[in-house]
């Protein structure tokens, strides 16, 4: 563990009955920087990223934040020590406004409704979906409520942001506007946890990847490394 | 009713506000007015009494998102608890009834760890926890709760007073909810309501925040129990814990629409009166026709009256609460 | 301790009404199973295949038996117009379960009345029994004190729905396992989108289902009319809370678990009310449902939950 490593596992184990989807993964995500997790189907890429954030209960190893040991805890309580999220099949509250969307991650802020509602503004602004600030969640396309989840997540502003599939089923217009947001939010000091398909996307957001099968980590390293290791090319059957 | 979106939100606030705030007024004056207009007592008690429960219910189920079919448990407490202070005791009802509603709060409490179920085996489980209940209520010892008989208030039942307080319980009942609604708990609820994961990862304490819900909800119940002993005088398990009384708050709470504050208010008025009528005029068909009228709600208008129209007219949303 | 006729008697009632139990269970569980749908009116489908069995017998002089078949082929069709008319708009809702729930609630209490209106609001005895009324199984020697033995009949009536309930589940089994529109309605019950993936017509299945349930439903309304001394038109919510303590007990959506679950809570029942006071063996039922909910959700045989 390093000391500017942002969000370590160690030996994360993750069973279902008979069945281990996460089978003792090492990850280390140094501050400031993109990882990317890939791996085909099943590899067990959201079933880790639930044991980090505390959705699942892990049965084997630690997970690290900071240099804290937060295994275990509540989803809510590491949430609150600045890790956000966002959802393969996005999990936005769909009989609740966009404004009020938003402002759900900030209740224990004591900035005033006022200062909170322009603050919240402004970030669908930059999603585009101002217009639609006083529809519900569920009046909005499959693309908007990603869009809505990414603006969700820079509201309240964490430092350790998971994207699950930010990309799957998002036009190519979209699809830009989401990299540019990643980007933008990289800069200015946050940390990703990224899975995807995407591979384009991936390579051209993350500044290291790791590449699980079967529950393990078979790879790990720069994009380039990556791009021409024997087992991940094996894992991918050749995919580009 | 493009006029509609260039209300900026002060005003929008403001309407919404005068016209609910108007609605509350228009309520206290008219059911305070009753006694003395010579109206029909039992019927405005009702009325007040199964808006409370409503409204209440919606607290845990509209927002919150947990169908408690046990829901009576609450109320029966808090007729029992009135009940057996008044009467065993010899204290007052004044001093009784908010200790109904404390009573209540200490059931929820006890019963708080069912919450982490969820969906339909939370219903049940507190379907079954209400029958438990009455079954134990029958069971207890004959001096303490009057056996499968119940208790009678005799001499300290008080009609007149005893409307009064029901008409305070429906005013904070009504007051607590508006509150809620644009309160950040009523954020966080409703959130829990739509996903309680998604709510925790995004740093909504579920736990605690449905747990003020839910203890909301049961002091609102059990006062309307104690208030309603006051009234009527007379209770036995049967009644106490009759599970049409869920049923009933259930549907009337649902006709308006769950979730809103005016809902639970316009599905009980429209559904008591609608009772009444069917009642008075076909006693013999007025099961079959509450069940008709409950299946077709759910079939076709499941976000109820107010809910469907805010779902039609997303525009309204923002003036009626 | 108790007496040792009392003690067999106990046992036996527990086989014959656990079987039963089971059958409810079973119909129960392919509605929550497949369906999704928390069939509150259940009791009162039950109820009205008894009354059905009843009218067929008074009104027409037709044997139970014989009123079986028929009754199943009746409610198989009620079912299948039941599930075009309610569940296909069920399934737009925010909340599917709850929403069932309620509806079947509603649709309970319009069943309550129809029944009522037909034949009053009285408990009807059901006027039938077999030659020889009683089957004694076997003598118990000095039951009631030296020199005094006792023995343990069983009404022939119940032996005879024992006999063809065990028959049905038999066939039942043989249904959910070896037959593919059986094996379709496992599979349905445990992954809906796939099932429709792999081209089978999720409705047609879905309203077959919905037939099957009401005419098991139905049949087991029959049989209960032969077990029990007379039926109640306002019986239907301890039918139904039986039926709910069984299929969590066994299982949410496992068929064969229903099956089993059923014939324990018999025993359990039949025991409670031998060494219970009678408000506490009331309450048994429920504190079993409590508890498995909390300690063990998927019940004794499910590997997943309706959640």
């Amino acid at each position: 563990m390093t000391a500017d490593a942002i969000l370590t596992t160690e030996g994360l184990t993750k069973r279902f009955g008979g069945l281990v989807a996460v089978d003792g993964i090492d990850i280390e995500l140094k501050r400031g920087t993109v990882l990317g997790m890939i791996g085909i189907n099943g590899a067990g890429k959201t079933t880790a990223m639930n044991c980090i954030n505390g959705l699942y209960h892990n049965e084997g190893g630690k997970v690290y934040l900071n240099g804290a040991d937060v295994t275990h805890r509540t989803p809510h309580e590491i949430a609150k020590l600045g890790v956000g999220r966002t959802f393969q099949v996005p999990r936005i509250f769909h009989r609740m406004s966009l404004i009020d969307n938003l402002l759900v991650t900030s209740l224990d802020s004591t900035l005033s409704d006022e200062q909170l509602t322009e603050r919240a503004e402004s970030f669908l602004e930059r999603m585009n979906l101002f217009e639609l600030r006083y529809n519900h969640g569920e009046e909005l396309s499959g693309g908007q409520q990603k869009l809505l989840e990414l603006a969700r997540v820079m509201m309240f502003d964490p430092d350790l942001i998971l994207l699950d599939e930010p990309f799957a089923g998002v036009n190519p217009a979209l699809c830009r506007l989401l990299i540019d947001r990643i980007l933008e939010l990289r800069d200015s000091g946050k940390s990703f946890l990224l899975v995807s398909h995407d591979l384009t996307s991936i390579y051209k957001l993350s500044d290291r990847i790791v590449v699980l099968n079967q529950g393990q980590v078979i790879a790990e390293g720069g994009v380039d490394d990556i791009k021409t290791d024997p087992a991940v090319i094996e894992a991918y059957l050749g995919q580009q | 009713m493009s006029s509609l979106t260039q209300i900026d939100e002060a005003q929008a606030s403001r309407i919404r506000h005068t016209i609910w705030f108007g609605l509350i007024a228009i309520v206290v004056v008219w059911f305070g007015l009753m006694p003395t207009l010579g109206g029909n007592l039992s019927l405005y008690f009702s009325l007040m009494l199964w808006v409370t429960m409503a409204t209440a219910f919606n607290i845990i189920a509209g927002f919150t998102g947990y169908m408690p079919f046990g829901y009576v448990a609450f109320y029966g407490t808090g007729t029992y608890a009135t009940a057996i202070l008044v009467v065993n005791f010899d204290i007052s009802p004044y001093i009784a009834i908010p200790m109904a509603g404390v009573a209540g709060m200490v059931l929820a409490l006890i019963f708080a760890p069912t919450l982490r179920l969820g969906g339909i085996y939370f219903a049940i489980v507190s379907l079954s926890l209400a029958v438990i209940m009455q079954r134990i209520m029958g069971l207890a010892p004959d001096d303490l709760t009057g056996g499968s008989h119940g208790l009678n208030l005799g001499a300290k039942t008080n009609r007149q007073d005893g409307y009064y307080a029901m008409l305070l319980v429906l005013v904070m009942a009504l007051t607590t909810v508006t509150w809620l609604a644009r309160s950040r708990l009523g954020k966080a609820l409703k959130a829990i309501r739509d996903d309680a994961e998604a709510a925790d990862a995004m740093g909504v304490n579920v736990q605690r925040s449905r747990l003020y819900a839910w203890l909301m909800s049961a002091a609102f119940a059990s006062l309307c129990g104690g208030v309603q002993a006051w009234f009527t005088g007379a209770l036995d398990p049967i009644t106490a814990f009759d599970v049409l009384v869920t049923a009933k708050t259930v549907i009337y709470a649902m006709a308006g629409g769950l979730g809103t504050v005016t809902g639970p208010v316009v599905g009980t008025v429209i559904l008591v009166w609608v009772d009444e009528l069917i009642w008075r005029e076909f006693p013999i068909l007025n099961n079959f026709l509450l069940g008709l009228i409950i299946a077709l709600l759910i079939l076709f208008m499941p976000r109820g009256i107010v809910g469907t129209l805010m779902q039609r007219f997303p525009r309204m949303r923002r003036l009626i609460m | 301790m108790i007496n040792e006729v009392l003690f067999w008697n106990a046992l036996i009632g527990g086989v014959v009404f656990g079987v039963v139990y089971a059958l409810i269970g079973c119909s129960l569980n392919v509605l929550a199973g497949v369906l999704r749908v928390i069939n509150f009116a259940h009791g009162e489908f039950v109820i009205a295949g008894s009354f059905f069995a009843f009218a067929m017998l008074n009104s027409f002089g037709i044997h139970p038996l014989i009123a079986l078949p028929i009754s199943a082929v009746l409610f198989f069709f009620a079912g299948v117009v039941l599930y075009y008319v309610l569940v296909p708009r069920l399934a737009l809702s925010d909340e599917p379960e709850t929403a069932s729930f309620l509806l079947m609630f509603g649709v309970s209490l319009m069943m309550v009345s129809v029944i009522t209106w037909f034949f009053e609001a009285d408990i009807r005895p059901m006027n039938f029994s077999f030659e020889p009324i009683n089957v004694t199984l076997f003598k118990v020697a000095d039951a009631y004190g030296p020199g005094r033995d006792g023995r343990v009949l069983v009404p022939t009536a119940r032996l005879v729905t024992l006999v063809v309930n065990l028959a049905l589940i038999i066939a039942l089994t043989w249904f959910f396992y070896r037959t593919l529109p059986g094996k379709a309605l496992r599979a349905a019950t445990m992954n809906r989108e796939a099932v429709q993936i792999v081209g089978i017509n999720i409705h047609q299945l879905s309203a077959m289902a919905f037939g099957l349930a009401i005419a098991l439903a139905g049949i087991t309304g029959v049989l209960l009319a032969l077990v029990v001394p007379s039926i109640d038109p306002n019986g239907g919510p301890d039918i139904a809370l039986i039926g709910f303590i069984v299929i969590v007990l066994g299982g949410l959506g496992h068929p064969v678990g229903a099956l089993f679950a059923g014939i324990i809570f018999g025993f359990v029942e039949q025991f409670s009310n031998l060494l219970l006071p009678q408000a506490a063996a009331q309450m048994v039922g429920f504190i079993i449902l409590v508890a498995v909910i909390f300690v063990r959700p998927e019940g004794l045989f499910g590997k997943g939950q309706l959640k």
